[in-house]
């Protein structure tokens, strides 16, 4: 673990300029550029609004905010995932050619997604405004949900990015866990719908923790019990230590299969 | 005081040539209820054993297929080696092949800094030699625009300059400067010899004997992955001529692979 902190303390310049290359390919020749970052999470709240105070009623208030207080974290993480799972290989003719520390990749590739992540947080704190929903104090709550998350995330991302190198079906199971997973992490729902007796089946779900953070910091104003608060660091720890001791065995072969 | 700048002892590196290639899970099922190996191994290099002393301009030559560009990825640090150890003393450039770092979209002076980044140079350092290298470049104006607009001798002359002007101990060249035109190939040529004057160790591999009997102090000549001679570059480019013939060539390709 201290090898992985002194790695990416020792390439970040080379890390962040990889993260901003990604993200300036995102949004390359589009004329609004990185404002979309800020403009999709309010676009995407004036679809739900409409959606949902509309159409389909929901006896919730202020849900958009509900909504999107998970559910950009977890676009984050989705999207990291994403992204990691095609960076070594979509860097392979790089990796073939220059002698360069693998893990730059998938790290760039959360850093970059951080960005969007950090950005889409200011329009949600206008919507918050905007709705006349009340502000919570607890807001400066969530760098800790955001630092639980990242550690999970960089896990992921690791366990990914080599898994795929080694079989690139890898990529195409990743998308479908991911929709499966959305599904049953209490994104656009509460527990609270299914019965008590059921709820412990969700406490399963190693991103339930971090998200409850998100959530009840944003949208309730609370802060999460400390069991949650461990339970999220927890499932972070072990996905890092699973997904970064895979990667580090492996990455020196890499490049034979890239 | 050591005078050596690169010792390769017993260098071997194997590769798995794959038949079937199992990239997908699919393939590995059915290759593991079948028990069958669908590879063979392959040495690419093996056992060369060589030192290059510091100062020293050394050629390798020898057929397509002879194992000079693994040997030039093993001592630039890209492929770990299968066998054997090699020691390299001083910041290395790995020339393997131009612009294998540049992406298309970013512009030259951001090429330039992401190159420096990956070859492990500092924002810092690189911002110092951004002026020398879009001088030594020629690029002008164009220097802002996305690298994808150039032309194909304004690339090579921006990834050469980066890799040169980082003032590296030792350099390492893959074939790269048979491409260019004429204006471009004197000036790459100027700069090495100016690198051979200031002392700096250089391992130049050429398919060109005349490039190696202008510039290279000694010359080794590899063969199906073997190094055949370690010695003057008359005698090796004599020892080269002499069985790079048709026939020979004829020879080896009908030889069965099991």
């Amino acid at each position: 673990m201290n090898e992985l902190l002194r790695d990416i303390y020792r390439y970040r310049e080379l890390i962040w300029a990889l993260a901003l290359k990604e993200l300036k390919i995102r949004y390359k020749r589009s004329f609004l550029g990185f404002l979309w970052a800020l403009l999709n999470p309010a676009l995407l709240m004036i679809v739900l609004t409409l959606v949902f105070s509309n159409i389909m009623v929901i006896s919730m208030p202020h849900y958009a905010i509900f909504l999107l207080s998970v559910l950009l974290p977890w676009t984050f993480f989705s999207q990291s995932l994403s992204y990691a799972a095609e960076s070594i290989v979509g860097n392979g003719d790089l990796i073939k050619k220059v002698a360069v520390a693998k893990l730059v990749f998938p790290v760039a590739a959360v850093v970059s997604n951080m960005i969007n992540l950090l950005l889409s947080m200011i329009p949600l704190a206008l919507i918050v405004l905007a709705m006349r929903a009340p502000f919570y104090w607890t807001w400066i709550y969530l760098p800790i949900p955001l630092l639980a998350l990242t550690i999970f995330t960089l896990g992921g991302t690791f366990f990914f990015a080599a898994a795929n190198v080694y079989y690139r079906d890898v990529a195409h199971i990743l998308q479908i866990l991911l929709q499966a997973w959305f599904y049953v992490t209490p994104i656009i729902y509460t527990i609270d719908i299914f019965p008590a007796k059921y709820r412990w089946i969700f406490k399963l779900n190693p991103v339930i923790y971090v998200m409850n953070g998100f959530r009840l910091s944003v949208y309730y104003g609370k802060l999460p019990q400390m069991q949650s608060i461990i339970a999220s660091f927890v499932c972070g720890f072990i996905a890092l230590a699973i997904g970064y001791s895979l990667f580090r065995k492996h990455q020196d072969e890499f490049v034979y299969y890239v | 005081m050591d005078s050596i700048a690169i010792r390769a002892e017993g260098l071997t590196q194997r590769f798995r040539v794959i038949h079937e290639r199992p990239d997908t899970i699919r393939a590995l099922f059915s290759k593991f209820f079948r028990h069958k190996v669908d590879f063979h191994e392959f040495e690419a290099v093996s056992n060369v054993s060589f030192t290059v002393s510091k100062g020293e301009t050394l050629g390798v030559i020898g057929r397509n297929g002879s194992g000079k560009s693994t040997l030039l990825k093993m001592i630039a640090g890209v492929y770990r080696p299968s066998a054997g150890h090699v020691e390299v003393k001083g910041t290395i450039a790995p020339l393997i092949e131009l612009g294998a770092g540049m992406h298309h979209e970013l512009t030259g002076r951001e090429n330039i800094l992401l190159n420096g980044l990956l070859m492990g140079y500092s924002k810092q350092e690189m911002q110092k030699r951004e002026a020398k290298i879009i001088d030594f470049a020629e690029i002008g104006e164009f220097i802002d625009a996305p690298v994808k607009q150039y032309s194909s001798g304004m690339y090579m002359r921006l990834a050469f300059a980066v890799a040169t002007e980082i003032d590296p101990e030792i350099l390492v060249v893959d074939e790269i400067l048979s491409v260019g035109d004429i204006g471009f190939q004197n000036k790459c040529f100027q700069r090495l010899e100016r690198f051979r004057e200031s002392g700096k160790t250089i391992v130049l591999v050429s398919h060109n004997v005349q490039q190696i009997l202008d510039n290279c102090d000694r010359a080794i000549v590899m063969d199906k992955g073997r190094m055949l001679m370690d010695g003057a570059p008359e005698e090796a480019v004599e020892l080269y001529k002499s069985y790079a013939t048709p026939e020979q060539v004829e020879l080896v390709t009908a030889a069965p692979h099991s």
